[in-house]
């Protein structure tokens, strides 16, 4: 019945090239497979994506969060600038070439110059003295030019002011480095506080894939011991968890997109009439596709980081009795 | 072949299941392995396809030395070695064909030849044409034979049955019989663990009897 039999029975030994074409054959059985084993059972798999969607989301919508606030205008407007104030006349040729050098220089992002009566007129509005300001015969208020800084980093910025306040026309230069540190601080901890909630919440999501999976091992005990009883390796056994994995965070990670995006169309209303009310430019952008395809990478790779994390010892463990 | 060298099994708890067993048996003989329960058999069936390791002595299977198998090696001896269950062991949530096929899907054929092999598999058990059915619409003696026909569908060398005919009426019992002598006629190596004395004294075959983990015959 079995040629290599009648010379003895020989173990067969199975060529490298069949090895690797079966390899290729079992996995691409196993993707529609796997796939169609987890749809008939919907409700869970609903469910699982689900929860795997919102742990997902969670750290993106924070991350998203912050880029609108580090993107927008709204953080020049936190931003103080740096007031210059001048010692010459607005409409003096120290004064315009002060404006042309600050504007030329790469640190700085505008130069915007403010003149006496511009100073005079927002003053009185502002402050209601008005009346008294007129009854001056003479404009006390100095013009003024409103410097943002092209860079964030505080050091430069103290460098920057060092040097505009050496620049020939300028009185005094006033900045508030302390405001500024303490927003670039805030900026800080929010990145790290997002960097380390995603961390968490992909730990939690291989936590939640592995479990599922276990869950399906335990279920599948008996026929794993059966399948391995015929000779299939560990590896054989592995591939279709890995497979169910894969899905589970692919599927996943739309949800999760699918939460972003709705989350964002949900808020849109909300967050133009705040920005409406603070004149600032403030919105939230919607995920781009190759963020949404880093998305589902991420989604898919954890999936099959569980099956690798959770799974693996677990299968080995498994023997027939 | 088959050989055993001076193979003792105790278990962790201290159980001998087996003392000192050296037996030969050659490739396409039929053997059945006889003694009352406890006696041995199930460890000496699990010993020859890695499911259990022995304590002492050497164990040979087709001129490889499994004693000390790498667990990484496991699985290609037993992709040469079919084995039938006395509870069956199928898998209840798959086809007749699926269950059948198993072997194949592990060794990696092609899906045609692994259809084409499960026709075959399933003549030889008077199965033909089932393919589709499940295994819980099927009478016993079908489950059995469904057995059966997955542990040879890939053609092994050697073919362990631990109790095959357990569930089954005397008629079927001597079917099954009937088609495990076929096959060692086709030079597999067949071993049978039974103690249905009569059907092995109808069947004339080679008995190894086990008592209490020895040897107390080794007989034509």
């Amino acid at each position: 019945m079995n040629k290599r039999s009648e010379g003895g029975a020989e173990l067969s030994v199975v060529r490298r090239s069949e090895r690797a074409r079966a390899w290729g054959r079992h996995h691409r059985r196993l993707v529609s497979q796997t796939l169609i084993a987890l749809v008939s059972a919907p409700g869970t798999l609903a469910m699982t994506w689900l929860v795997i969607g919102i742990a997902l989301s969670m750290p993106i919508l924070l991350g998203l969060g912050l880029r609108a606030v580090a993107q927008t205008d709204s953080a020049r407007a936190l931003e103080p600038s740096i007031s210059v104030y001048l010692s010459v006349a607005s409409d003096s040729p120290e004064a315009v070439s002060l404006l042309d050098t600050l504007r030329r220089s790469p640190k700085v992002s505008t130069a915007r110059l403010i003149t006496e009566q511009q100073a005079l007129a927002t003053f009185a509005a502002q402050s209601g003295f008005g009346e008294i300001l007129n009854a001056l015969s003479e404009n006390p208020l100095p013009a003024m030019i409103e410097v943002l800084p092209a860079t964030k980093d505080g050091a430069s910025v103290q460098l920057l002011v060092q040097w505009i306040s050496g620049l020939a026309g300028v009185d005094e230069v006033v900045f508030d480095a302390a405001w500024m540190a303490r927003l670039q601080a805030l900026v800080i901890l929010l990145d790290r506080v997002i960097f380390a909630s995603a961390l968490l919440f992909s730990v939690g999501v291989i936590l939640i894939i592995g479990n599922t999976l276990r869950l399906t091992i335990a279920s599948q005990r008996s026929e794993i011991e059966i399948i391995k009883l015929f000779g299939a390796s560990d590896r054989f056994v592995q591939r279709p968890f890995i497979y169910r994995g894969f899905w589970l965070g692919l599927g996943g990670a739309v949800m999760a997109w699918l939460i972003v995006q709705v989350s964002l169309i949900f808020l849109a209303g909300p967050v133009e009439q705040m920005a409406q009310a603070y004149r600032s430019s403030f919105a939230l952008s919607v995920l781009t596709f190759s963020e949404s395809l880093r998305l589902l990478l991420v989604g898919g790779g954890l999936g099959i980081a569980a099956s690798w994390v959770s799974v693996w010892r677990h299968l080995k463990q498994i023997q027939p009795k | 072949m088959l050989v055993f060298d001076h193979v003792s099994k105790r278990y962790d708890n201290g159980h001998e299941a087996l003392s000192d067993v050296s037996l030969q048996i050659d490739t396409g003989e039929l053997v059945f392995l006889t003694g009352p329960s406890g006696a041995g058999k199930s460890t000496l069936l699990k010993l020859i396809n890695g499911m259990e390791r022995p304590s002492r002595g050497q164990v040979v299977v087709g001129g490889q030395n499994i004693t000390h198998l790498s667990p990484r090696k496991l699985p290609s001896l037993r992709q040469n070695i079919g084995v039938v269950f006395q509870n069956h062991q199928l898998l209840f949530d798959r086809t007749v064909a699926d269950n059948v096929g198993l072997p194949l899907h592990i060794a990696g054929m092609p899906p045609k030849e692994i259809a084409r092999r499960i026709r075959a598999a399933l003549s030889k058990v008077g199965l033909e044409g089932r393919e589709t059915e499940m295994p819980e619409m099927l009478s016993g003696g079908e489950q059995q034979r469904v057995g059966i026909a997955r542990a040879v569908v890939h053609r092994p060398p050697f073919l362990l049955a631990d109790e095959p005919t357990g569930n089954l009426d005397p008629a079927l019992s001597k079917e099954v019989m009937a088609l495990f002598s076929q096959f060692s006629q086709l030079g597999v190596t067949v071993l049978i663990a039974t103690h249905d004395v009569d059907l092995v004294a109808a069947m004339g075959a080679r008995t190894l009897g086990l008592e209490a983990g020895r040897v107390v015959h080794f007989d034509e």
